[in-house]
C-alpha cells in the first residue's frame, strides 16, 4: 500500500502542475558513457555558491512569473552528487527563503536527482538524504546486466565498467526509495541485451524500468528488426514470468501506436521552455539540453542570465510550438503516431537551420518496431488474462510506467 | 511564390528597413554578377528592385539595369541627382533631410527613424503625408519599446489618425503605412522575405533579406551558380508561424530578421513587434469607424474589437481547427 502511494505521488508531480527548475551544478562526471548526449562535459564548469544564490533570489523574487502550484528543484550534471556540499547549501537556502518569503512553493517542492549512483553511499550524500528525505526523488541509472551496463557506462580515462560500483548501492537506494525507478538508455550496440537487462533490473528489486532509445541518429541498417525481436522476447518473458503484475517497463504501454488527431492531439511532446535551467556561468536555458555542453552542432539557446533575468521573447517559440508545425507530412499522416517521442533539444541540434520547428525523425523505424512488439504484448497479455478470467481485475489494478522521456 | 528579386548593388546600398548596413565599405557588385542576377530574375519571372548606394554608378551598370523593367530604391543622401529624380522609392534616414526635401506627390517615401525622434517630431508628418503618394515609417529600434513607449505610440497614432481622417473626408486618399494599410487589407500583407522576395548581395549569393547579409555573410540561401537553396522554407510562411497565423494585424511587416534577432526563430515575432502592430491595427480600426461617420467607406472591411495587444497572451483561446486543416493541406502538397 505504501509503495502504491509513492507511485501515485510521483505521477502527480509529473502531471504538469509543477515547475521544473534545474541546477547544472557541474559539467563533470566520473563516467564517460558512450551514448551520453553531453558532448561538452568538463571539470572546469562547477557552479559557485554566489551563482546559485543569485539564481535562487531571482526566481523566488519573481513569484508572479512562476505561477505553477509546485516546484521540482532538479540537480543535474555531469554527476550532481560530485557537488553534494553545494547542493546541501542550495537546498537549505531554498527552504529558508521559501519559508521567509511565505512563497507559494513552500511545502510544495521536491528536490530531484538523476545520479549514476557511484557515490550514493558516501556519508555526505547519505546525510543529505536523511535531512531532506520527505522532499526527495532520486533515480539511479543502471542499464541492466553487467555486460550491457559496462558496454556504455564506463569510467573516463580507464574505460573500466561502472556496474559493480553502482549495483552495490541499489539495495540501500531501494530501501530508502522503495518505488524508485531507473532510466535505461538504448543505443545501437545495446539492442541485443535489452531482454536480459530488463529482467536483471527486475531481479535487483527495481519495479519500474523507464527505457528509451536515444533520439540521436545512431541507428544502423537492421537495428529495427533486432530491436523488435528483443522486445518480443521481453514481452514473452514478462508475460510468461508473470512480471506484468508487479513490474512496469515503459516500452509497453497501451496508449502507444494510435493515430493522432491533428486538432485535438496537437500538443508539443516536450516540456522545453516550460522548464528552466541554470549553469555555472549563470546563463538560463529552456531546458538543460539547450546548454552548450549538450549540443553538437548548434549554439546554446540562452534565454537570459541570473542578473538580467529571463528574456521572455526567447521563450515564445517554445510556448507556441505544436506537433503539426514541427512535423513533416509522414509524421502527420502516421497511423501509429501516438507515443512517438521527440526531444526538442535534439530536434534543434539536428535541424537544417537553427530552429526548434523541425522534428528529428531518426527514431522512426525504431518506433515502428516498438509499436509492433507492443501490439504483440497486449494481445498476448489480454488473451492470457481472459483465459484465466483475470482481465477485469488486471485492468482495475494495472500499473503504468512513467512517461518521462529525458 | 517568389515575385521579387532585390539586388543590393553595393555593400553600401541604402538600408530601406530595420537593419543598419554598419561599417561596410564600398564594394560594388561585379558587372557580370549584376548581369547574371538580372538574367536570374528574367528566367524566374521576378520583378527586380535595385537598391542603390549613395554614389553614382558607372555607365555600364546603368545600361545593364535599364535592360530590364525594375524599381529603384534610392537614399535621399545619394549624390546622383538624376537617379534620385528617377527613384521609385526614396529613403530618408533622418528628419531634417525630410523637412528640407522637395517631395513629389507621385512618389513613395520611407522614413527610417528611431522611436525617440518619432515621439519628438511626429507632428511634422502631417505635412509630409499631405504632400506624397505614400509614406512608410520604419521604426529602427522597435525591439526596444517599453510599456511607456507603447502608450506614447498609441497617442501619436491617435493624433495622426485625426489628420488622416480629415484628409479622407476631404476626398483625398493619403497612404501612411502605420495607419491606412490595415484598413485596406483583408489578409496578411507582410514583408514576404524568403517567400515572395529574395535578395541578391554583391557577392553573388542569395539572402533571405539584406539584413541577413549584413548580419552574417555566411548566412546565405544559395548563389547564382547553383540557384536558391532555402532550408526549412516553410518556416517563412504564415501557416508555419504559430502566433502570426492567429493574427489580424494584417499591416504588420512581420519582420523575419527581427523575429530571429529577438526570439531566435524566423517564424516567431517578439512581444514588442506584436504590440506595436496591434496599436497600429487598433488605431486603424478607430480611424475607419470615424471616417464611416461621414459616409459609406470600405464596407467590405471589418476590423473587430479585441481586448489584447499580443496574440501570444491569448494563445489558450486560439481556434486551431481551420488553421491546422490548412497546414495539413500544405504539408500534403509540399512535402
Amino acid at each position: 500500500m505504501g509503495e502504491m502511494q509513492i507511485r501515485e505521488d510521483a505521477r502527480a508531480w509529473q502531471s504538469g502542475m509543477a515547475k521544473n527548475i534545474t541546477f547544472i551544478v557541474t559539467k563533470d562526471c566520473q563516467l564517460a558513457c558512450k551514448y551520453c548526449y553531453l558532448v561538452g562535459k568538463n571539470v572546469k564548469e562547477r557552479m559557485s555558491w554566489e551563482t546559485a544564490k543569485t539564481f535562487i533570489d531571482y526566481v523566488l523574487s519573481h513569484e508572479d512569473d512562476f505561477p505553477e502550484e509546485s516546484v521540482i528543484w532538479d540537480f543535474i550534471g555531469g554527476e550532481p552528487f560530485l557537488e553534494i556540499d553545494l547542493i546541501d547549501m542550495i537546498c537549505d537556502y531554498l527552504k529558508q527563503r521559501m519559508f521567509e518569503l511565505n512563497h507559494h512553493w513552500f511545502n510544495s517542492y521536491r528536490f530531484s536527482f538523476s545520479t549514476n549512483g557511484i557515490n550514493y553511499h558516501e556519508p555526505k550524500v547519505q546525510k543529505f538524504i536523511e535531512k531532506n528525505r520527505e522532499h526527495l526523488s532520486i533515480g539511479i541509472t543502471i542499464d541492466g546486466t553487467e555486460k550491457k551496463h559496462d558496454l556504455n557506462r564506463v569510467y573516463k580515462i580507464t574505460e573500466r565498467g561502472s556496474y559493480k560500483d553502482v549495483v552495490r548501492n541499489i539495495p540501500l537506494w531501494l530501501k530508502q526509495f522503495p518505488g524508485g525507478g531507473t532510466k535505461v538508455t538504448i543505443s545501437s550496440a545495446d539492442i541485443p541485451y535489452i531482454t536480459e537487462s530488463v529482467l536483471h533490473l527486475y531481479s535487483l528489486g527495481i519495479h519500474e524500468v523507464n527505457i528509451n532509445v536515444v533520439f540521436e541518429d545512431v541507428w544502423q541498417e537492421g537495428d529495427d528488426k533486432k530491436f523488435e525481436e528483443q522486445l518480443l522476447s521481453l514481452a514473452d518473458a514478462i508475460i510468461d514470468g508473470g512480471y506484468y503484475q508487479d513490474y512496469a517497463c515503459s516500452f509497453f504501454t497501451e496508449q502507444l501506436g494510435k493515430p493522432l488527431d491533428p486538432v485535438y492531439d496537437n500538443n508539443n511532446w516536450c516540456g522545453a521552455g516550460r522548464m528552466l535551467s541554470v549553469d555555472a556561468a549563470g546563463n538560463l536555458y529552456p531546458c538543460t539540453r539547450f546548454a552548450q555542453y549538450s549540443l553538437r552542432e548548434k549554439n546554446a539557446w540562452i534565454i537570459g542570465n541570473i542578473k538580467d533575468g529571463i528574456d521572455k521573447n526567447k521563450l515564445r517559440p517554445f510556448l507556441t510550438l505544436d506537433r503539426i508545425t514541427q512535423s513533416n507530412s509522414e509524421c502527420l499522416n502516421c497511423e501509429i503516431a501516438s507515443g512517438c517521442a521527440w526531444c526538442q533539444g535534439e530536434n534543434y541540434d539536428a535541424a537544417d537551420t537553427p530552429t526548434v520547428f523541425q522534428r528529428a525523425t531518426a527514431i522512426c523505424k525504431m518506433h515502428k518496431a516498438r509499436v509492433r512488439a507492443n501490439n504483440y504484448y497486449w494481445n498476448k497479455l489480454y488473451r492470457k488474462l481472459e483465459l484465466e478470467g483475470k482481465r477485469e481485475e488486471f485492468e482495475k489494478n494495472k500499473k503504468e510506467s512513467n512517461p518521462t522521456i529525458c | 511564390m517568389l515575385e521579387y528579386l532585390i539586388i543590393q548593388l553595393d555593400d553600401t546600398s541604402t538600408s530601406y528597413c530595420h537593419y543598419e548596413i554598419g561599417a561596410k565599405e564600398h564594394k560594388l557588385m561585379p558587372l557580370e554578377t549584376l548581369k547574371a542576377g538580372i538574367r536570374f530574375g528574367m528566367l524566374e519571372n521576378l520583378m527586380i528592385q535595385f537598391v542603390y548606394p549613395d554614389y553614382k554608378l558607372p555607365d555600364d551598370y546603368a545600361a545593364a539595369i535599364e535592360s530590364i523593367d525594375h524599381n529603384k530604391i534610392v537614399s535621399s543622401l545619394c549624390e546622383d541627382e538624376a537617379l534620385k529624380a528617377e527613384a521609385d522609392v526614396m529613403i530618408f534616414h533622418e528628419w531634417t533631410g525630410l523637412s528640407l526635401a522637395q517631395l513629389d506627390e507621385k512618389k513613395s517615401y520611407v522614413l527610417r527613424t528611431a522611436k525617440a525622434d518619432l515621439f519628438d517630431r511626429y507632428l511634422f508628418l502631417k505635412d509630409v503625408i499631405s504632400k506624397v503618394m505614400r509614406l512608410n515609417i520604419v521604426i529602427t529600434d522597435v525591439e526596444t519599446f517599453t510599456e511607456e513607449d507603447f502608450e506614447k505610440y498609441k497617442q501619436i497614432l491617435h493624433i495622426l489618425s485625426e489628420h488622416i481622417e480629415k484628409a479622407y473626408v476631404a476626398g483625398k486618399s493619403p497612404q501612411f503605412n502605420i495607419l491606412t494599410d490595415r484598413m485596406m487589407l483583408e489578409k496578411m500583407n507582410n514583408c514576404g522575405a524568403g517567400i515572395s522576395n529574395i535578395t541578391l548581395a554583391p557577392n553573388g549569393k542569395f539572402y533571405i533579406c539584406p539584413a541577413f547579409y549584413y548580419e552574417n555573410e555566411e548566412d546565405c540561401v544559395g548563389n547564382l551558380e547553383n540557384g536558391l537553396d532555402i532550408k526549412n522554407p516553410q518556416l517563412y510562411k504564415l501557416d508555419y508561424a504559430p502566433i502570426c497565423r492567429h493574427c489580424d494585424a494584417y499591416q504588420c511587416k512581420r519582420c523575419i530578421w527581427l523575429n530571429r534577432k529577438t526570439t531566435l526563430e524566423v517564424n516567431t515575432p517578439s512581444h514588442e513587434q506584436c504590440v506595436v502592430a496591434h496599436l497600429e491595427r487598433n488605431a486603424s480600426r478607430e480611424m475607419l469607424e470615424n471616417i464611416r461617420k461621414h459616409g459609406s467607406f470600405m464596407p467590405q472591411i471589418e476590423i473587430k474589437e479585441i481586448d489584447y495587444l499580443d496574440p501570444f497572451d491569448v494563445r489558450e483561446h486560439w481556434d486551431e481547427e481551420l488553421l491546422q486543416q490548412e497546414l495539413i493541406k500544405y504539408h500534403q502538397e509540399n512535402y
